[in-house]
């Protein structure tokens, strides 16, 4: 950022600074960041590959071989609408749902909590490790080894342990996304700079946890957060390969449609976990750039 | 006078008799006392004596700038008084106690600023402030005095991204300055930045300390800055890294680098570095 656009009034300074700074730092992936030109070749990318798609599907003539755009959007109109119910657990209430939106529930049942709980802890032993060169002479060995295990390997002791329904398939999740914060976080704390702490030391930081608090989190925070961002889209991939081996969602929902043959609600319930990706880390990408805003 | 240790003595034929002459700084004493510092770093295949017997003071409320060429352990000294690194025989003492570790009683600018960049100008300079359980309003005068200081009122809310490598010093500067050290540190602060903004700095600096009456110690390569800044030049030599001279710069400031006098001072310097 130059000086000069803020050289006349300090508190403009940052403001002036933002649209552009967001500009930058936002990447393609996601449909909200289209906009003008952009916007109209991607209209046009899209819905050639629509076109092509339904011609595809016309000369194949058989839905279940290839279903076509008309008959996807068909299959997702009637799975969001044909009414059911959604028992909560715990509280065992069952609340009138719809297919669509009782089997995303379930998925979330899945997905959140192995989320939420598998990053906590593995950012908690990632900054434990990246801070401690004994934690992390002690747990190297033994978090090398472990590390290449596919998290659906793990489904054996999903089975034996909880067995195959919620817990289980949470469990999975929470081991992908242990691994990613995991990693990301040690690398944060590892990449804080010697100079950072020297101040802080200088400025009166005497003790490690004011150390980390004050100084470490934060200086890691952007690992961290791009951490939490992959196992945000890494953690609908587990949770739908979780769910194939019989716990009822989303994932489900795919491979037990295609043993009907109805495929076309296959492809259906697939443009969910699309669209629910796109959504959370659209939603996470704000949350980053605001709270972020200091990032060079 | 208080001011004259043996460091001084060992150290310089010439310093002691200028000492009277100081014009800029009011002697109160050794504020920093070098006191006979050794450094080796040993490895299986290896013993590199970094520092000898190194032995100067720095008097309370002058500037000493540190020169040698690469390799002779000025910023290894450097870490030394600041507390970074343990010497491995000999002592440094402030004001009379010896240093075991960094504190607040020194603050520390360094080339690479050392800003969090997660916190505004105005966090940064709070930073130290925080950790001593200054509150309310009585942080933020300082603050603002601070900022003030440093002519970076405007710049309060910016983050360190947004300013240039002169301003970041600056702000480096002000924080260091914050918490009230009795010294200054400083280790080639001015390295990263163009020609032009670090003349500008120099001055910058210059009238800092005197307002504040603080003393400087001021690590570089940079002979002219050396010459330009400082009430005396320790002037080091490498392998291993110990004191050769202790030039006093008996000029009187604003100092001009076209004086054939500062030419002078500058060539004597050169010579004993060996440019």
């Amino acid at each position: 950022m130059s000086l000069e656009t803020g050289a006349t009034s300090g508190t403009g300074t940052s403001e002036a600074a933002r649209p552009d700074e967001e500009s930058e730092s936002v990447s393609t992936s996601s449909l909200a960041d289209l906009d003008g030109t952009s916007f109209a070749y991607g209209a046009v990318g899209s819905l050639a590959f629509l076109a092509l798609w339904q011609a595809a599907a016309m000369a194949v003539d058989r839905t279940y071989l290839l279903p076509s755009p008309v008959e996807v959007a068909t299959a997702f109109v009637v799975e969001l609408t044909a009414p059911t119910t959604f028992t909560v657990p715990f509280v065992g209430v069952a609340v009138p749902a719809t297919r669509l939106t009782a089997n995303l529930a379930q998925s979330l049942l899945h997905y959140l909590p192995g989320l939420v709980v598998g990053s906590v802890l593995g950012i908690a032993l990632g900054v434990g490790m990246g801070w401690s060169g004994r934690l992390d002479d002690a747990l190297t060995p033994v978090t090398r080894f472990l590390r290449p295990i596919p998290p659906l390997a793990w489904i054996v002791f999903a089975i034996v342990w909880i067995g195959i329904g919620h817990g289980g398939a949470a469990f999975i999740v929470g081991i992908g996304a242990f691994w990613i914060n995991f990693y990301n976080a040690y690398a944060g704390v590892e990449g804080v700079e010697t100079h950072l702490k020297e101040v802080a030391a200088s400025l009166g930081v005497d003790d490690d946890l004011t150390m980390i608090r004050k100084v470490i989190l934060p200086a890691a925070t952007p690992s961290i957060a791009t951490g939490i961002r992959t196992s945000i889209g890494q953690c609908w991939m587990i949770v739908v390969a979780a769910e194939l081996f019989g716990a009822p969602g989303v994932g489900f929902q795919i491979i037990n449609a295609a043993q009907n043959l109805a495929t076309d609600v296959s492809v259906a319930y697939m443009a969910v976990i699309s669209l629910v990706f796109l959504v959370s880390d659209g939603l996470f990408r704000r949350v980053e750039r605001r709270g972020l805003a200091w990032r060079a | 006078m208080a001011g004259v240790s043996d460091g001084d003595a060992a150290a310089s034929d010439s310093s002691t008799a200028d000492d009277a002459e100081r014009t800029n700084a009011t002697m109160r004493g050794s504020k920093v006392v070098v006191d006979d510092v050794g450094k080796v770093y040993e490895s299986d295949r290896q013993r590199v004596e970094a520092l000898s017997g190194v032995r100067f003071t720095v008097n309370d409320g002058e500037f000493v700038c540190l020169v040698g060429p690469s390799g002779c352990g000025k910023t290894t000294l450097f870490r030394t008084i600041a507390g970074l690194e343990a010497p491995t025989s000999g002592e440094i003492r402030l004001d009379g106690e010896p240093v075991t570790g960094p504190g607040t009683d020194r603050g520390m600018v360094f080339q690479e600023y050392g800003l969090f960049p997660w916190r505004t100008v105005r966090e940064n300079v709070a930073f130290g402030l925080e950790e001593q359980g200054v509150r309310g309003t009585e942080r933020t005068d300082r603050i603002d005095e601070m900022l003030q200081l440093v002519g970076l009122t405007d710049f309060a809310d910016a983050y360190p991204k947004e300013l240039s490598g002169g301003m970041k010093q600056r702000v480096g500067i002000a924080r260091a300055l914050a918490v009230d050290p009795e010294i200054l540190l400083a280790d080639e602060p001015f390295g990263s930045v163009d020609a032009q903004t670090r003349d500008m700095l120099h001055q910058e600096l210059l009238r800092i300390w005197s307002e504040t009456e603080k003393t400087v110690l001021f690590v570089t390569h940079d002979v002219e800055e050396a010459v330009k800044l400082s009430d005396r030049v320790v002037v080091m030599a490498a392998d291993p890294g110990r004191v050769r001279e202790v030039v006093t710069v008996d000029l009187d400031r604003p100092r001009d680098r076209t004086e054939p006098a500062f030419g002078e001072y500058v060539d004597r310097v050169r010579r004993l570095i060996g440019e």
